[in-house]
């Protein structure tokens, strides 16, 4: 019998409250954040952020938490260790419940992908508050952009201006630029905002170009991280563990693949500027030139990642 | 000189409201627009018994581990 998704958001929030009892820093971000904010998603899955130094003490807590008296383990064999060098470069680590059909997924993370601040002093209640969860979810899935609007809609009318950063509906937009203050240093860090509220034909194409660069962006992260994940991905197939290894077991083995297969911060590797400008060009054979003048300066989007 | 959302007239934020709940209803439709606005324990309930159903039905919700996250 699966767990309904009462049983699950408890077991989460538990684990929550266990895992800060020890002095973890962690949060619940993503679909199960978004209800709590206002914009119901239907995931049974959680995503966690938990403070990279803290990787260790989380493991240990997670190898001694049972749901419906089973342990968990990793899933998948692209799964990076829980382990604070990789998850200070971006990684996520999965973990499932059994049964796979019907248990719980979670995957954890330390860099909020997107992130332009710390996510720990933004924590409201069990979530990451809703400036990280709204970072988050521009990715490169188009559903999710919807989610991205209501989060800052919710964010201006409790009297937090970066929601600004973050209505890509044009009509909303134009709603709020008609009635409320925005301050310039949020016109700085996103120029599309100097076109809301004056109906200005520009706003369309500019927002349009800006959802767009925030898809090349995540694809062109994606792909670094699937290129970089090869050789793990491989080295873990091949190590085939017993089937009855216990998460302990299951960890040590990842630790050994990535140390010789894993790179511990590819996008850093890679190159920060150099990730913006191939999404740049890429959204240059597909965006009107005039929409590229409203872009925002992304990098601080990816500072914490390249430290 | 404009102010904060949270420091405008009623009637302002009103409409603001109105513009807001319209947003939701564009992009999320009637249904999920009246629930994202129902009170948090009625909408984890609401959302509960629709994700319960669907697993129910054999819809299966769990995303690829692709070791890192979108």
């Amino acid at each position: 019998m699966p767990y309904s998704y009462a049983e699950l958001e408890e077991f989460y929030e538990s684990l929550v409250n266990r895992a800060r009892a020890r002095g973890i820093p962690c949060a619940i971000t993503s679909g199960m954040a978004c209800v709590a904010f206002g914009v119901a998603g239907t995931t049974k899955d959680c995503d966690l952020l938990c403070a990279p130094d803290s990787a260790g003490e989380l493991l240990a807590l997670l190898g001694e938490t049972t749901l419906g008296g089973r342990l968990p383990g990793y899933r998948g064999n692209l799964s990076a260790p829980l382990d604070v060098r990789w998850f200070r470069g971006g990684w996520t680590s999965h973990f499932v419940w059994a049964p796979a059909e019907s248990g719980a997924y979670l995957d954890v993370f330390g860099v909020a992908p997107r992130g332009s601040s710390p996510w720990e002093p933004q924590i409201q209640g069990f979530y990451a508050g809703p400036h990280t969860v709204a970072e988050m979810k521009r990715t490169n899935r188009d559903k999710d952009w919807p989610f991205v609007t209501a989060l800052g809609a919710r964010m201006i009318e409790s009297g937090d201006e970066r929601g600004w950063l973050h209505i890509f509906d044009e009509n909303l937009l134009q709603a709020f630029g008609d009635a409320t203050r925005r301050a310039a240093d949020l016109c700085r860090r996103r120029p599309v905002l100097e076109l809301a509220g004056r109906q200005d034909p520009r706003l369309r194409p500019a927002l349009r170009a800006e959802i767009e660069y925030w898809h090349e962006l995540d694809r062109v992260r994606l792909g670094i991280y699937e290129r970089a994940v090869r050789p793990y991905r491989l080295a873990v197939q091949k190590a085939r563990l017993r089937p009855d290894a216990g998460l302990s077991d299951q960890h040590d083995l990842r630790v050994r693949c990535a140390e010789r297969h894993l790179p511990l911060n590819p996008v850093r590797d890679f190159g920060v500027n150099r990730m913006i400008s191939e999404a740049r060009a890429a959204l240059a054979q597909t965006i009107q030139p005039a929409a590229m003048t409203w872009l925002p300066d992304v990098r601080e989007h990816f500072t914490l990642l390249a430290e | 000189m404009k102010k904060p959302a949270n420091q405008l007239p009623a009637a302002v934020r009103r409409k603001l409201r109105r513009a807001i709940y319209d947003f939701h209803v564009r992009a999320f439709g009637e249904e999920m627009a009246r629930v994202n606005h129902l009170p948090l324990a009625a909408r984890r309930r609401y959302i509960g018994e629709m994700v319960d159903h669907a697993t129910k039905m054999g819809v299966k919700s769990d995303k690829p581990a692709l070791g890192v996250t979108p």
